[in-house]
């Protein structure tokens, strides 16, 4: 451990060191492994000061994670070494005794983590591990920590808390979980909070809630919260102060409406520019970043954005650049042409395809779907004969050809279980899929070549033991497509197809990234020449600078084959950019089908409206929806409300009305399909949409 | 708890009807007459007449479904017939024998559950380091020994060598001890071939718990528990020590089923009068009333092993409790 003074480097931090809650000098991390060095963390320098909400936003594998555990004393040594400083509150403690480290975790710095499911101990009580969080630092009774346990459950709001406190981890949901956990990290009223993608497992509208809540709690109780993410959108709004974080060092770090409105960065207006969002007009194409993050494994000697940076010029390899002032309230930029970024428009232009002849979309459907019903029957001891999980209840659709429709909803609303469906991976308990007018077989064979499918985890979805060349060949060879010398060249053209060389198709699928991955699971699904592709969730497994690669990919892919997609996503600006019509569901139906402008301009049905409300906008200054949050969890799908499923958690549900008839899916205008009995008075009182926040045109 | 049991008991009653039924079958799906396999080798030596006479006593004049409930009236009323060797009741022998099986084979369970989940857990807890890696290879080496020669060791080191223990029986012969006295020469007795089965199964309760352990370690509750400020010692009784012994629990039913069935060789080695080695004695004389009552318990007593595995599941886990 070496404790450096402040650098001479870095005039604005030293002033504020003084009365700086956590100060952080020089944090180098580095993981050895028998094979390599990982360098995690390569030099960080951050201040926090009291009451600060301060947001620390890189993608996996930038090292913000690490970074914070470090302050905790949470990285295992060995394998990893930490040199550098971290003062709080005037204290080191690197290298501070575990006995002392273990007073000041907990009491001083309390922590929330990305998982709730698997972040609370199992086999105890959830009243008795805040209890635990309590009674390590206070010498308080048992009586007294319950009913301070009780006080805290309430104060983050888990319903009927003092009959609650008794309950096991798993009887709870996963946002009541992440509230739990939040209860254990203040248990003892920390003066600082880290929360490490609190939000990142939870569906958009849960994370609404948890932001509120740590918002809430953050002004009341005056502490400095850093909240770690991958995500632009969900700190825009709380952060006072943002640090973007690259390759183990901060790019880019200032006030939050200098980050988001004036990136000085290369990096930070990439990403600014290459994400969906709802809240920008639409473009065909979205800016790409090229290439993808690598891990270092050498000590580093250039800016760790280089390879990936429009910018780059001699000087940006020749030393690490550092955190420079790049304009007011101390916004600074570790880029040595920061002058140059501009507004990024410059840097990241859209880049317009040539597609030859391309396919335009048209009405022919390609697949109906007709009164689908898939129920799971639950074999639990004591549940009811007969009871199932209702997962998809009754769905009719029609996918059109060489157009995409977007499935949306919250997990557990069934959208997954319709993919699988319209695959033939899952039998219909009622109705039916037709694929060019044909009822669908899910028995294997020949008729299962049409409709492909693209799935979450590019990883775990390839046979880590097939060569890419055989893998994306498999479909062919099981449909009997071609000669082996007719598969190998339509391997390499699919390959280059989807961007990737073709010479590395006798590689494994570990040597190749997230991003490349799912561009060979996309030539797989494209090598059976399908009509159709059911997308599942085909971008959250990967870095968000990638995701604008895959987005483009499957776009030009449709207008050059003109290919049908169901894209299912949790993510409402992925969807609309890629999508014609979308579906919304919840449990199990759909509630709204529309257009894709017609939802996302003016949605009718009061979910669509409460989950579009509840997408975090990357920009600190956005319009804020006035339409109210959503309360509460997903009710259970094996036991669906009365009457209109919504109406427990509906806003404007009418009582005698909405809680005892079911709304049927009709018309409302052109093309537009809603499920409510109150669309028409809704149109009424929804306020005219805000104009979008223009940006990237 | 009730309700747990009750869930289970079904299924239980229905292991237990097809093992029990497996086990009328198997004298009778054996290869030869069945005859043979009920009255043994002399049945080459006897006249027809004393063959009808056998074949009428036992019943095998009947129709097998007739022998198959007669066979079940039997199992239930706990009379198994008698030995064709001695002509003893074989409840009576049986009943004499298993004490003395449950002795040794529970003995060495919990003193080698014990041993097993101590180090198993210092292990996990030291992983990587030294002491692990030396424990890891130890144990490695002593899952390869044979029981016997084991056993064999054992005699010739404690018993003949250094005459600590009595080499062979559950007491000492003709002997009238009383109260204390005898118990401890029936534990004098029982010291040599309960280590030998604990030796033999420490290493299994040792790899599952240090595994089970090593698991726990790197899950993010764990993670969560360091963040409250919990000290070590605390992080590993508080929190690693209960999740981790669930999946052990499991393996120590499993194990209960090995030793019972390994005492067929412990016994033998020790001359100790268990069912393991009455086992042995039905075998070398062919008395195949006698081999199948035994296995019968054998039976049973895997499947209450288990059922009490699954009883203490939900005690350890309330995820899996009936709500």
């Amino acid at each position: 451990m070496t404790s450096h003074g402040s650098p001479a480097f870095d005039p604005a931090a030293t002033s504020a060191a003084h009365d700086a809650a956590l100060e952080i000098r020089d944090l180098r991390v580095r993981f050895t492994t028998p094979t390599r060095t990982i360098h995690a963390v390569n030099g960080v320098d951050l201040d926090v000061a009291p009451g600060e909400v301060f947001a620390l936003v890189g993608e996996s594998g930038s090292g913000k994670s690490v970074s914070m555990l470090s302050v905790m004393g949470l990285v295992e040594s060995p394998p990893a070494e930490v040199t550098g400083s971290i003062t709080f509150g005037g204290r080191q403690l690197l290298g501070l005794p575990r006995r002392e480290m273990n007073a000041i975790r907990g009491r001083d710095i309390g922590m929330v983590f990305q998982d709730p499911m698997s972040s609370l101990n199992p086999v105890h009580r959830v009243g008795r591990q805040i209890m635990e969080a309590i009674r390590l630092h206070e010498a308080v009774s048992k009586d007294e920590a319950r009913k301070r346990a009780i006080d805290l459950l309430d104060r983050v709001g888990i319903p009927s808390a003092s009959r609650r406190v008794d309950d096991y981890p798993h009887e709870f949901s996963g946002g009541m979980r992440q509230r739990v956990m939040i209860a254990i990290a203040l248990a003892c009223n920390p003066s600082l909070l880290i929360a490490d993608e609190p939000t990142t497992a939870l569906d958009v509208t849960i994370q609404r809630q948890i932001v509120t809540l740590v918002k809430d709690l953050q002004r009341d109780l005056g502490m400095s919260v850093i909240w770690i993410t991958h995500d632009l959108g969900v700190v825009a709004e709380i952060a006072d102060r943002v640090a973007v974080m690259y390759g183990g060092r901060i790019m880019e770090r200032g006030t939050a409406r200098a980050v988001y409105e004036d990136a000085t960065h290369p990096y930070t207006t990439g990403l600014l520019h290459s994400i969906p969002r709802t809240d920008n007009a639409l473009t065909e194409w979205l800016p790409e970043i090229p290439g993808t993050p690598d891990q270092i494994t050498e000590e580093p000697t250039a800016c760790p954005f280089h390879a990936r940076c429009p910018l780059t010029e001699h000087d940006c390899t020749s030393g690490v650049p550092v955190l420079e002032v790049a304009g007011p309230d101390g916004h600074e930029s570790a880029c040595l042409h920061h002058t140059s970024v501009g507004d990024g428009d410059m840097l990241w232009p859209i880049q317009d395809r040539e597609i030859p002849d391309p396919v335009l979309p048209s009405d022919d459907p390609v697949i109906e779907i007709e009164g689908l019903k898939v129920h799971f029957p639950i074999h639990r001891h004591g549940a009811k004969r007969g009871a199932a999980v209702r997962a998809v209840d009754g769905i009719d659709l029609t996918i059109r050809d060489a157009t995409t429709l977007g499935v949306v909803g919250e997990s557990g609303c069934g959208k997954s279980t319709l993919g699988r469906t319209l695959v033939g991976l899952v039998e219909p308990t009622e109705g039916r899929v037709l694929v060019h007018g044909e009822p669908l077989d899910s028995s294997s064979g020949p008729h299962r070549r049409v409709v492909q499918m693209i799935f979450q985890d590019p990883f775990s979805s390839m046979n880590p033991g097939m060569r890419v060349a055989d893998i994306v060949a498999e479909p062919m060879r099981i449909h009997g497509i071609g000669t082996p010398e007719d598969r190998l060249s339509r391997v390499r053209d699919l390959l280059a197809s989807v961007g990737i060389s073709p010479d590395v198709a006798e590689r494994y699928p570990h040597e190749f990234s997230g991003g490349q991955r799912q561009r060979i699971a996309i030539a797989r699904a494209l090598a059976a020449d399908p009509d159709v592709i059911v997308c599942d969730e085909p971008v959250s497994a990967l870095d968000v600078s990638v995701q604008a690669q895959i987005v483009n990919l499957l776009r030009e892919t449709q207008m050059a084959t003109g290919i049908s997609l169901i894209f299912i996503a949790h993510d409402l600006a992925v969807v609309r950019h890629i999508s014609h019509e979308i579906a919304v569901m919840y449990l199990g139906q759909v509630v709204e089908r529309a257009p894709r402008d017609a939802i996302y301009d003016e949605p009718l049905h009061p979910y669509t409206k409460a989950l579009l409300a509840a997408v975090p906008a990357p920009s600190p200054t956005a319009e804020r929806s006035t339409a109210p949050t959503l309360e509460g969890d997903l009710p259970d799908p094996s036991d669906p409300p009365s009457g209109c499923r919504f109406h427990t958690r509906c806003p404007v549900a009418v009582e005698g009305l909405c809680d005892t008839d079911v709304p049927e899916l009709r018309i409302v205008d052109d093309l537009r399909w809603v499920s409510c009995h109150l669309v028409e008075s809704t149109i009424e009182i929804t306020p005219p949409s805000p104009e979008p926040v223009g940006s990237g045109t | 708890m009730r309700r747990i049991g009750l869930k289970n008991l079904d299924r239980y009653l229905l292991v237990f009807v097809v093992a029990v039924s497996l086990n009328f079958l198997l004298p009778r799906l054996m290869p030869g007459n069945p005859l043979a396999l009920i009255a043994g080798v002399d049945v080459g030596l006897m006249t027809p007449d004393e063959r009808a006479e056998i074949i009428t006593a036992v019943g095998l004049d009947e129709p097998l479904l007739t022998q198959f409930i007669d066979y079940w009236k039997a199992v239930l009323t706990f009379d198994l017939g008698f030995s064709y060797k001695s002509g003893r009741p074989i409840v009576e022998m049986i009943t004499e024998r298993l004490p003395w099986t449950l002795l040794i084979t529970v003995g060495s369970l919990m003193v080698s559950a014990v041993i097993g989940i101590v180090l198993g857990g210092w292990s996990a807890w030291r992983r990587g380091k030294k002491t692990d890696l030396s424990m890891l290879t130890g144990m490695i080496s002593l899952q390869s020994l044979p029981s016997f020669w084991l056993g064999m060791l054992l005699i010739s080191v404690f018993a003949v060598q250094l005459g600590w223990f009595p080499s062979f029986g559950a007491e000492t012969p003709a002997s009238s001890y009383e109260g204390m006295a005898r118990v401890g020469d029936i534990l004098e007795h029982a010291i040599l071939p309960i280590v030998t089965l604990t030796v033999l199964s420490i290493p299994g309760v040792y790899m599952t718990m240090r595994y089970s352990m090593l698991e726990v370690l790197g899950s993010d509750f764990i993670r969560t528990a360091r963040a409250k400020g919990a000290s070590e010692r605390r992080v590993l009784f508080g929190h690693v020590a209960r999740n981790a012994i669930a999946p052990v629990v499991t393996f120590l039913a499993i194990r209960f089923a090995f030793a019972f069935g390994g005492s067929v060789i412990i016994e033998t080695v020790f001359s100790y009068p268990g069912l393991g080695r009455l086992i042995f004695e039905a075998v070398s004389g062919r008395d195949y009333p006698v081999m199948q009552a035994a296995f019968l318990v054998f039976t049973v007593a895997v499947i209450v092993a288990n059922l009490v595995a699954d009883l203490l599941y939900p005690v350890l886990d309330p995820r899996m409790r009936v709500e």
